[in-house]
C-alpha cells in the first residue's frame, strides 16, 4: 500500500521536508514525514479551491513544520535525559557558568574578577570541610544497601557521581556568594568578606542537603532518579503495618521503600533489587 | 484524577477539536492560531492523553484521490479538561463556532 500523495508536492515543500526531517528522531521520522506531506498537500489543494493567500499560509505552515520537528527532538531529549546523572551534573555546571558570567559582568572583566575570586576562594576553601562535615553529621542517612548493590562497579559509579555533584554544589555556592557580595565589596570590604563567607556556608549547607537527598532517591545501579512515587499503607495503622512511599527505577533495576515514620521495627529505607526480567518489562 | 490546567491556546485547540475540527489545518483556520502554536500543542495534548491521533483509512483517501491525513480525537479525559477549560475561560465557547457537517 503506497503512502505517497496522489500529486507530488512543489519542489520547495519537498526540499523543506527533506531538510527538516533530519531534526526529527529516527523512530518518528517516517510518520512525521507522512503526516506533513498530507498536510501540505491539503493546504495546496485548499488554497487553490478557496483562493486564500497561498504565500502567507505556506510560510506559516513551514514554520509550524519546523516547530513540530523541533518539539519532537526536544521531547526525545527530555525523555532520554530526564532524571539522569548527566542532566544533573550538566545543570549544575551550567549554573556555575552562569554565575561566573554574572560575576564577569559585575566586575567588568577577568582582570578585576580574578584577584577578587582568589581572595574569597581561600576563605571558602577553609570553610568548605567544616560545612561538609556539618551537612553529613546532620543528614538523615536511612539507607540500607543490599545484595547486588554491593557490586563494586555500581558502588564506584555512585560515589564518583556523588563526589562530582558535591564539588559542583560547593563551587556553585562559592560563585553565588561571590556574586551577591561583589557590589558592596568596594564601599564595605570587611562586611562584604564576612557576608561572603556567611552566604557560602548557607548556600553550601542547603546545596549539600539537596545533594544527599537527591543521592538517596537515585537508582543504586544506573544512578537515575527514581520515579512513580506511590503511597502504601495508612498513617493511622502505623503501629500495625508498614506505611510509606515506594519509588521505582524507570529501567526496572530496583524499588526503594521509604517509611513515613522511623519505627523501632523499620528504621531505614529499603532498596530491593529487582530480577533482570523486570528490566525487560520496564523497557517495553 | 486532577484536571490538567491548560494554557489559553491549548484550551482553544482542545475546544476546536471537541467541536469536530479534527485536522491540524482546520484547527489553525478556525482558531486563527499560527501553525507553530497548533502543531506542538497537539503533540503536548496527545502526550498528556487528552487527545489521540489516528490515520484516515488509506482506501477512503485513495478513492478521493488525496493522501490520508492524521486526525485528532478528544479522549474522555480531554472532554473533562475541555469542560473545565470552558468554565475557566468562558469566552472560549464564543470563539470557536460549531462545525457544520
Amino acid at each position: 500500500m503506497s503512502h505517497q500523495p496522489p500529486a507530488p508536492l512543489p519542489l520547495f515543500d519537498r526540499n523543506l521536508l527533506c531538510i527538516v526531517e533530519r531534526v526529527v528522531p529516527f523512530a518518528e521520522r517516517e510518520e512525521w514525514s507522512r503526516a506533513w506531506r498530507a498536510e501540505l498537500w491539503h493546504m495546496h489543494h485548499r488554497s487553490r479551491s478557496h483562493r486564500i493567500q497561498t504565500l502567507s499560509v505556506i510560510t506559516d505552515l513551514s514554520i509550524g513544520l519546523i516547530w513540530d520537528a523541533l518539539w519532537l527532538r526536544t521531547d526525545s531529549w527530555r525523555r532520554t535525559l530526564s532524571g539522569t546523572a548527566t542532566l544533573c551534573l550538566s545543570s549544575l555546571l551550567g549554573l556555575s557558568l552562569l554565575s561566573t558570567l554574572i560575576a564577569l559582568v559585575i566586575t567588568g572583566g577577568w582582570h578585576s574578577l580574578s584577584p577578587y575570586l582568589n581572595d574569597h576562594f581561600k576563605r571558602s576553601l577553609f570553610a568548605a570541610p567544616l560545612v561538609v562535615f556539618v551537612a553529613f553529621a546532620t543528614a538523615s542517612r536511612r539507607h540500607i544497601e543490599q545484595s547486588s548493590t554491593n557490586n563494586r562497579l555500581y558502588w564506584i559509579k555512585r560515589q564518583l557521581f556523588f563526589a562530582v555533584k558535591i564539588s559542583q554544589v560547593l563551587l556553585l555556592a562559592f560563585l553565588l556568594s561571590a556574586d551577591i557580595c561583589q557590589p558592596i565589596h568596594t564601599p564595605l570590604p570587611n562586611t562584604a568578606d564576612f557576608l561572603q563567607v556567611l552566604c557560602f556556608v548557607i548556600f553550601a549547607l542547603v546545596g549539600l542537603r539537596w545533594a544527599l537527598r537527591d543521592q538517596e532517591q537515585r537508582c543504586k545501579q544506573c544512578v537515575q532518579l527514581l520515579a512513580t512515587p506511590m503511597r502504601v499503607g495508612r498513617p493511622s495503622h502505623n503501629l500495625l503495618e508498614w506505611n510509606g512511599t515506594k519509588l521505582n527505577c524507570k529501567q526496572g533495576h530496583g524499588l526503594l521503600s521509604v517509611p513515613e515514620m522511623e519505627t523501632s521495627w523499620c528504621q531505614s529505607s529499603q532498596w530491593v533489587d529487582l530480577k533482570p526480567s523486570w528490566e525487560q518489562a520496564a523497557s517495553v | 484524577m486532577n484536571t490538567p490546567r491548560l494554557s489559553h491556546s491549548a484550551a482553544l485547540i482542545l475546544k476546536a477539536l471537541s467541536l469536530g475540527y479534527c485536522f491540524g489545518l482546520d484547527v489553525m483556520e478556525v482558531t486563527g492560531l499560527p501553525s507553530g502554536t497548533v502543531y506542538p500543542a497537539l503533540r503536548r495534548l496527545e502526550r498528556d492523553e487528552l487527545v489521540e491521533s489516528k490515520w484516515e483509512p488509506e482506501e477512503e483517501a485513495t478513492a478521493k484521490h488525496r493522501p490520508a491525513r492524521r486526525y485528532y480525537e478528544v479522549t474522555r479525559e480531554g472532554k473533562t479538561a475541555a469542560l473545565a477549560a470552558t468554565q475557566r475561560y468562558p469566552l472560549l465557547a464564543h470563539l470557536v463556532p460549531e462545525k457544520r457537517s
